[in-house]
């Protein structure tokens, strides 16, 4: 079956609803409502934290409580009460499970509706998935053959607890504690995420993959990620987002730290399809994410890829501090946002050593009433000597009523370096769909099979396992777009 | 504050300006628009002040209507036009804060062959008004002399089918910092061309705002800067398609040596209903000194579906290829850079549709070529 046709039946099996919007009805163990110093020590004695860590949430706090909600962004939302939210939300019954048949049936259920057989995939796909339950890690499969390689992947709270010295080595050393109000507030707030530490030289045996998951009715969830690739190693990361269906919106603010040594390679993909909003722009997640790669060492390499079709609001800038000579950035992205979703997202490519490269890929859908925006910037140091960048954001407009914006800041000072930026705006032509139409493709599958062709060349950047899944989505998200 | 008081307009218009300068004050760096262009740090403690500057003409063409901006009984074009424009902060400042300035008209219809010339005087801050009636056409060459601070407001606004060049020639300026801003509107069918020479001095922005109004309106701009030392220069524009069938095209080249630093923030925007805007915009830098800076902001804003808009913009330095050829066939190293640099700015030269202020344009950038290279 065409990948177009495919989108088709999954749609209409879908129908109105959207397909991830259930609640598991399993008993929460909750932080009190609201947001203060109290807040913060509870969830450090709930995830048993060292005293060290407690401090380091407790200046994060203090200094949030003195930082502003930034505004320049393109998007436009009611205002957030911090004060009327639960910060911590765990599945009750949480020891360390030895296997999954120790994991409660009724996760498990969930897990099989959002398609992640953990159970399919261990035996076909060979990925390990660390499976983020809102806010704690119910299930870790593959951690022997891991183990095996020296590689190190767990949840963040086990790693606080297990590799104190790794953690506190790397935590924020990306992302500062006071890099901007959102990683402050995760930084306060945080309750899970992975850690990752992949040894000299090893190449990381399989993809390592998260599902993260907002479950229980008003509960923002803070994952704080790190992984760090040691001297000459090598890991794949993939990270899925699905959310249930709920009226009020939800915040979301992870953050994601990646640290590459000398040589090493780390390539980090994402396809996040939470919860976009109903056609009338009610409900959905906020998406404040400040994701950063650190290419520390010499000839190492960073690579994110990311396809977002879900969030009402999406705030995301992967970036890529290019730190040790000879390192590579890159960035490829999918940004689509139907009725009234707002996206702003893009990156930033720091060149400061020398012979740096980066290069950035940007595709852009708008449909419906949506605005989605490219923000980037590729500044070059002085010392950046024979530093390159090449960026492409292409921007595709579905209707009348959306928006579509560029907003690129290209700064060098180093009169080696190379910059090249190109950007494009355009509509669907209507050649393009006139040939399909006439060769009996109907017009929903024709514009699904176009648009998947203006992301190709993101989506060849994504690894197996979630490109069949991002095509689909692709299609998915631009249903009823074209009438 | 005479004038303006003078001219009996809306007493809203300059209360408007000066509350936006109030709310707004004098930009820094830390105010996006002006990330590149310290002007608060650049003027120090004296500020913008209240001083007057001034608009001298240096010729005026026959058929050329003027009207002095400080003087009692404006006429009624003055006073439907003048300090309509006063979005951005200097503007509104230039607004509340000039007394005086110049208004120009040509009537319609009235093809006006030999250029306008003026030029901005003096320390403080001043207005213009250039007013072409339908199917009117002017070319209006814009001098620059080198004062402390000024702050520079010209409105221009071009009836149906009317037609005007613009060309302003900025000298290397040294320590003075110059603001200017334009804002032009186009009715249908209306052409605004307009060409940037900048030398650059310690702070040098010159800000454009066109509003492409009717519908086939079309505004091309061009530009080139070559700097050196620790000068500055900034271009600024924001073309506004809010029509159908409007075109607008931009293409600047710029180059800075030295400590020199070059910036281009070029901003487009289609309007929601804009259908069949086309607009195109090239931006390229070339750096020749290790402590150079250039940098560039090509931004779209687009809320139609119908429409080509495209950017690219570059920055790079000399090609080692090409260089070579040249130096191939015996041609000295420090020639051999020039010619290229003659070639990178000439497309953006190319634009200027007089042949004489083409080669007045080029003339002065060979000059400061042989001081560069």
């Amino acid at each position: 079956m065409s990948i177009a046709a495919e989108t088709k039946q999954q749609v209409a099996e879908i129908g109105e609803k959207y397909k991830y919007g259930f609640v598991t009805d399993i008993e929460m163990d909750m932080a009190p409502r609201g947001l203060s110093e109290d807040t913060v020590r509870f969830i450090s004695a709930k995830k048993g934290e060292p005293e060290w860590m407690l401090e380091w949430r407790l200046g994060a706090f203090r200094r949030w409580l003195t930082m502003k909600e930034p505004n320049w962004a393109r998007v436009h939302y009611p205002k957030i009460d911090y004060q009327n939210a639960f910060y911590y939300a765990a599945p009750k019954n949480t020891p360390l499970k030895q296997s999954l048949d120790e994991v409660d049936p009724k996760l498990l259920e969930t897990y099989k509706k959002l398609g992640i057989p953990l159970h399919e995939q261990m035996a076909l796909a060979g990925v390990a998935v660390d499976a983020v339950f809102d806010s704690v890690s119910v299930a870790t499969t593959f951690k022997e053959k891991l183990n095996e390689a020296g590689v190190i992947f767990c949840p963040i709270s086990e790693a606080i607890r297990d590799y104190p010295d790794l953690v506190k080595q790397y935590l924020g050393s990306v992302v500062p504690v006071t890099d901007n109000f959102f990683a402050t507030l995760n930084a306060a707030v945080f309750s899970d995420g992975t850690f990752v530490y992949v040894p000299k030289g090893v190449r990381c045996p399989m993809e390592l993959s998260t599902y993260f998951r907002i479950n229980a009715s008003e509960t923002g969830q803070f994952e704080r990620t790190i992984i760090i690739a040691d001297e000459g190693s090598y890991v794949s990361y993939l990270e899925g987002c699905t959310a249930p269906k709920r009226d009020e919106n939800q915040l979301h603010a992870a953050v994601v730290e990646l640290v590459a040594l000398d040589n090493a390679e780390i390539k980090y993909s994402t396809v996040q399809n939470w919860y976009p909003g109903d056609e009338n722009g009610l409900g959905g997640i906020f998406n404040f994410v400040t994701k950063r790669g650190d290419c520390r060492g010499k000839k190492s390499k960073i690579s994110w890829t990311q396809v977002e079709t879900g969030s009402a609001i999406t705030w995301k800038y992967p970036s890529c501090i290019l730190r040790g000579d000879e390192s590579v950035g890159e960035f490829y992205s999918i940004a689509i946002a139907n009725n009234y979703q707002q996206a702003d997202t893009g990156t930033k490519m720091i060149h400061l050593g020398a012979n740096t490269r980066s290069r950035i890929i940007s595709k852009g859908i708008s449909a419906g009433k949506a605005q989605n925006t490219y923000r980037g910037l590729v500044s070059v140091y002085g010392k950046a000597k024979n530093a390159r960048n090449y960026t492409q954001c292409d921007s595709l407009l579905i209707g009348g009523d959306c928006g579509a914006h560029t907003v690129p800041y290209i700064e060098s000072r180093n009169p080696t370096a190379r910059i090249e930026h190109e950007a494009t705006t355009s509509k669907i032509a209507e050649d393009q769909l006139f040939y399909c139409l006439q060769r009996g493709i109907p017009q929903d599958e024709a514009v699904s099979l176009i648009v998947n062709g203006f992301c190709r060349e993101v989506l060849q950047q994504l690894p197996m396992e979630f490109a069949v899944e991002a095509q689909k989505l692709v299609g998915i998200s631009l249903e009823g777009s074209v009438g | 504050m005479t004038g303006i008081t003078a001219l009996g307009l809306p007493e809203a218009r300059r209360n408007e300006a000066a509350a936006v300068f109030r709310a707004r004050g004098v930009p820094h760096r830390r105010v996006e628009e002006w990330k590149y262009s310290d002007l608060k740090s650049a003027l120090g403690e004296a500020g913008i002040g209240a001083g007057q500057a001034d608009l001298r003409i240096s010729h005026l063409p026959s058929g050329v209507e003027t009207f002095d901006l400080a003087g009692p009984n404006p006429p009624d074009w003055v006073r439907e036009y003048f300090g309509l424009a006063s979005r951005n902060v200097m503007s509104a400042a230039s607004l509340s804060l000039s007394a005086g300035g110049t208004a120009f008209r040509v009537p319609r219809g009235l093809a006006v062959a030999e250029p306008l010339k003026f030029e901005f005087t003096g320390s403080g801050h001043v207005r213009g008004l250039v007013v072409l009636e339908d199917g009117a056409s002017l070319t209006l060459v814009e001098g620059v002399t080198v004062d402390k601070f000024r702050n520079a407001g010209l409105e221009i606004v071009l009836g149906e089918a009317a037609r005007l060049d613009h060309v302003r020639v900025s000298p290397n300026a040294g320590d003075a910092v110059l603001v200017e801003e334009v804002s032009v509107r186009i009715a249908q069918g209306g052409q605004y061309r307009a060409h940037f020479a900048a030398f650059g001095s310690k702070l040098s922005r010159m800000e454009v705002e066109i509003a492409l109004e009717g519908e086939g309106a079309e505004a091309h701009l061009s530009g080139v800067a070559l700097l050196d030392g620790k000068r500055h220069s900034d271009v600024t524009t924001h073309v506004i398609h809010r029509t159908v069938g409007t075109r607008s095209t931009q293409l600047f080249k710029h180059v800075a040596g030295g400590h020199a630093k070059a910036v281009y923030q070029g901003k487009v925007t289609v309007a929601k209903g804009a259908n069949g805007s086309d607009s195109n915009q090239s931006a390229k830098a070339l750096l020749l000194g290790e402590n150079a800076e250039a940098d560039l902001k090509p931004e779209l804003e687009i809320f139609a579906d119908d429409v080509k808009c495209a950017h690219g913009a570059a920055v790079g330095d000399l090609d080692a290829e090409s260089l070579f050829y040249l130096r191939a066939r015996g041609i000295p190293e420090a020639e051999a850079r020039g010619l290229l640099l003659q070639a990178f700015l000439e497309d953006a030269v190319a634009e200027i549709p007089n042949t004489d202020l083409r080669e007045l344009v080029r003339t002065e950038l060979l000059t400061a070529l042989k001081a560069l290279v």
